[in-house]
């Protein structure tokens, strides 16, 4: 693990917030690398190299999924469910991550095997404390498995 | 004196013949005694000579007649008929020998002998009688011949006249006797024939005698025929196969079959049928006729007997009216209580009705039943259930009847009382149904619920005169036990609509908090992150990034704006605030494009606006706002299609007859997944296009408001036709 660069994928159709959170991983050097898609189909076709993503080496597989679950084409759970339902996959954290506290999101999400949930916090320094912890948290202090491609 | 008395009258026997007989010799043996007695007085006077042998012979015959007569009086007929005969033989010999010869006068004794014997003897007794007579008599011949008699007694003519008439007496008697004795026997015989007869015609049963041959021809028939069935007893004498053209129609067929069986295997003939009288009543007979055989065996004719049980069968007849009667009410209040567990049990109308009409239809067997009822208008009554495949066509072509006068069901409804035509063809309420040709008895019931006539059930049987006044009462009381059903299944459906509204609201107000929570609070997020990093940008002088970030801040706050706006919209569109009123729908599509519709878009876009739109019943200036947000998406999701094109028509109408209008563009279409999101509050499926995703949400809210529906039908990459329903003008 040590030495590969470490590849955060944010799946994020709200460009501000996807903004706040590259910005913070930045600064908090959390990851040498944030990939950001706008939806949930070309999220997608990134894990499973279609599209535009056929080239294997040049777009490899993330560590840690950053998800936020209301996104337009195809929904943040049917993501979750693409990925958790696919073998290679499904051994890749996903962080949802998400404005919404509705009990619903939060049940429908833990059914779908989602590994961790967090609601995006109002307020600069409680955003910043999150995006901290949970680089430490998940590609620190967490042992991730090896990721296959 | 009694007994004295009667001792000059023969003792009576069972046997005719036995008292013939002893009446012979009875009379002979008495009339021998008077004789002698009566030759004893007058012999003195004509005979002086023969005296003293008169008076030996009397004192001989009289003693033994005596015992001959106490012998027929013991029964000892033969014996006292030999004795006499042997008497009569041995006075005629004795006295013929004795005499002197065979010229003696004495000797015509002998024909008394024959004469005597002939008439009591049986079989050949007589013959050798004869023979025995003849032969003593050539005997006496012989020994006068040879001289071995006495002189020949000289009788005076007189003296000779005597005895031929003591002879001649006793010859008359005994034919007297005879003579009277039979005649007496002729009398009895026809005596008892008469009172058979008599008998046989005089008691309450018709008897009759028939040929043995195939025919069964009638050879006789007894007068009380007349009384059972008024024809006349020649009718079947003169005709002999006249009774089985009496016989009933209905019965005719199998009681000559069984007729000729009986013929034919020669047993007992034993049936119950019907005859039809003179005046054209049925007669019921019990029929019973044996085959008489002679004593060899040969079959003479058919002996039988008819007699009237038409009593009896109309008290069975009675019996099994009353039982079908009751088997009818039982029947009734099964289904009765069938009905009104139906009634009580369903509560769907759709489910309700249907299964009250074949469960009155199946028990009681009628024709046809179907149930009508009263639509908004009070004006008409629409058929809403009804049996069979024939209820089911009329159900589907909407068969509806005017409320008042026309029709029965109308006329029931107008006035709330049950009708009935019990031969349809004479009422000329109703209207013959083509599709219901066989209908001969209609009942229409009005259904009653609190006090209003909500419908009107119709009942039709194939029989003429089909509905009792307890019919018609049990069914009435079931009409009111439906009326109150569909009253309550109503209410239960308002019930069921109210509560999916509430349902729908309570899900309207989840999906809003989530909302809130979720969309508000998303722009919430940027503007106080931003404004964490537009401090930093400040102290680090970063000035280029300040902007960007206050840039960011600004359309968040932009963006909140607008979703509280579109919030507010939603929430006003939920009361509607204009008055809905008839307005054409082509003229709500022209204000819209006005709106909508720039006129670069104009030149790029062909519009094809279909000139058959209806006048619709809504809220005009919601209903020009859900033409702009459709026309809007239209345009706004044409893509690069080099020849655009808009289409607004109708496309016929839904089951309820509401209108069904359509926008149909060629543009990026949606993938069936999302035909449903694409209604959704905020939902955007392309992050790239302006808007807040209220658009459709909206127009959603206001054509269900309208009591319409809408959905789309579109594939991606080939353009998308939204539809929807919305109440058409309520004045054609």
């Amino acid at each position: 693990m040590v030495g590969e660069p470490i590849l955060v994928m944010l799946v994020e159709d709200n460009i501000d917030h996807a903004e706040l959170v590259i910005r913070t991983m930045e600064e908090h050097r959390i990851a040498n690398k944030v990939r950001h898609f706008l939806d949930g189909q070309s999220a997608l076709d990134y894990l499973f190299h279609r599209s535009e993503y056929t080239d294997h080496a040049g777009n490899p597989r993330p560590h840690v999924i950053l998800l936020d679950l209301r996104l337009p084409r195809v929904d943040g759970i049917d993501v979750l469910k693409a990925i958790k339902e696919d073998n290679d996959l499904k051994t890749i954290p996903v962080v949802v991550l998400t404005t919404s506290e509705a009990e619903k999101d939060v049940a429908r999400a833990y059914y779908n095997h989602a590994n961790s949930y967090l609601v995006k916090p109002v307020g600069f320094e409680e955003f910043k404390k999150l995006m901290d912890d949970l680089g430490f948290y998940w590609l620190g202090w967490n042992t991730n498995p090896e990721i296959k491609e | 004196m009694k007994n004295a008395e009667n001792f000059l009258l023969p003792p009576q026997f069972n046997d005719d013949e036995a008292n013939i007989t002893a009446r012979l010799i009875y009379f002979t043996s008495g009339g021998l005694i008077v004789l002698s007695l009566l030759f004893l007085t007058v012999s003195p006077l004509i005979a002086p000579d023969l005296t003293v042998r008169v008076m030996l012979l009397a004192l001989g015959v009289i003693p033994i007649n005596l015992g001959i007569m106490t012998l027929v009086r013991f029964g000892r007929l033969r014996l006292a008929g030999i004795l006499l005969t042997m008497l009569i033989w041995a006075t005629a010999t004795m006295g013929t020998i004795t005499t002197g010869g065979i010229l003696a006068p004495i000797f015509i004794g002998y024909t008394v002998v024959i004469t005597l014997g002939g008439l009591l003897s049986r079989n050949k007794g007589n013959v050798y009688l004869t023979l025995i007579c003849i032969v003593s008599g050539f005997l006496i011949a012989l020994a006068e011949t040879n001289g071995m008699l006495p002189q020949p007694h000289t009788y005076a003519p007189y003296a000779q006249m005597t005895v031929y008439s003591f002879f001649f007496l006793a010859i008359m008697l005994m034919q007297n006797v005879t003579a009277g004795s039979f005649r007496k026997l002729l009398v009895n015989v026809h005596d008892s024939d008469g009172k058979y007869r008599s008998l046989l015609e005089n008691i309450p049963i018709t008897t009759y005698i028939n040929s043995t041959d195939i025919k069964s021809l009638t050879e006789y028939v007894s007068p009380q025929v007349e009384r059972l069935l008024g024809y006349p007893r020649d009718d079947f004498l003169s005709d002999p196969e006249f009774w089985k053209k009496i016989i009933h129609p209905e019965d005719r067929e199998r009681i000559l079959e069984e007729n000729k069986q009986s013929i034919d295997m020669g047993h007992t003939f034993e049936m119950e049928y019907r005859l039809i009288a003179k005046d054209g009543r049925a007669v019921w007979v019990k029929d019973e006729a044996t085959l008489v055989h002679d004593e060899n065996g040969k079959p003479l004719h058919w002996l039988g007997v008819w007699t009237d049980i038409t009593s009896r069968k109309t008290a069975e007849e009675e019996q099994s009216d009353l039982i079908s009667v009751m088997t009818k009410r039982t029947i009734q209040l099964q289904t009765g209580a069938e009905v009104s567990r139906a009634a009580s049990s369903i509560l769907e109308p759709g489910k309700l009705l249907p299964t009250i009409v074949e469960l009155i239809r199946n028990h009681f067997d009628y024709y046809y039943v179907g149930i009508f009822l009263v639509d908004n208008s009070r004006k008409w009554a629409v058929l809403s259930a009804a049996t069979g495949e024939t209820g089911r066509q009329m159900i589907a072509s909407g068969h509806k009847l005017e409320v008042g006068d026309s029709s029965m069901i109308g006329w029931c409804i107008s006035h709330g009382h049950a009708r009935i035509a019990l031969d349809v063809g004479e009422d000329a309420v109703r209207f013959r149904n083509p599709i219901l040709p066989l209908t001969r008895s209609e009942m229409a019931l009005p259904l009653i619920s609190r006090g209003e006539v909500i419908g009107a059930m119709t009942i039709q049987s194939e029989l003429p005169s089909a509905f009792s006044r307890v019919d018609i009462t049990t069914l009435q009381s079931m009409a009111d036990q439906v009326g109150n059903a569909i009253k309550n299944a109503r209410l239960f459906m308002e019930r069921t609509n109210l509560i999916t509204e509430l349902e729908g609201r309570n899900a309207e107000l989840e999906r809003f908090t989530y909302t809130v929570s979720h969309d508000l609070k998303s722009p919430l997020v940027t503007i106080r992150g931003f404004l964490g990093y537009l401090r930093e940008d400040a102290a680090s002088g970063d000035m280029i990034r300040f902007d960007k970030d206050l840039n960011r801040i600004a359309s968040a706050t932009d963006k909140m704006q607008a979703l509280l706006n579109d919030l507010l919209e939603l929430s006003r569109v939920g009361r509607i605030t204009n008055p809905p009123e008839d307005t054409s729908f082509g003229q709500i599509v022209k204000e819209a494009m006005e709106l909508v519709v720039g006129p670069n878009d104009e030149a790029r876009i062909k519009f094809d606006i279909h000139p058959d739109l209806p006048i619709i019943h809504g809220d005009h200036p919601r209903l020009v706002e859900v033409m702009q947000n459709l026309i809007n998406n239209a345009i706004k999701f044409m893509g690069h299609e080099t020849k655009p094109h808009i289409e607004i028509g109708l496309n016929g109408y839904d089951r309820d007859g509401k209108p069904i209008l359509f926008i149909r563009d060629n543009g990026i279409g949606i993938e069936p997944q999302y035909h449903e999101r694409i209604f959704g509050l905020f939902n955007r499926l392309d992050p790239s296009i302006h808007g807040t995703g209220i658009g459709l949400t909206l127009v959603r809210r206001i054509v269900e408001i309208h009591g319409g529906r809408i959905w789309v039908e579109s594939e991606y990459g080939r353009g998308a036709t939204f539809l929807f329903t919305l109440p058409l003008s309520q004045t054609k």
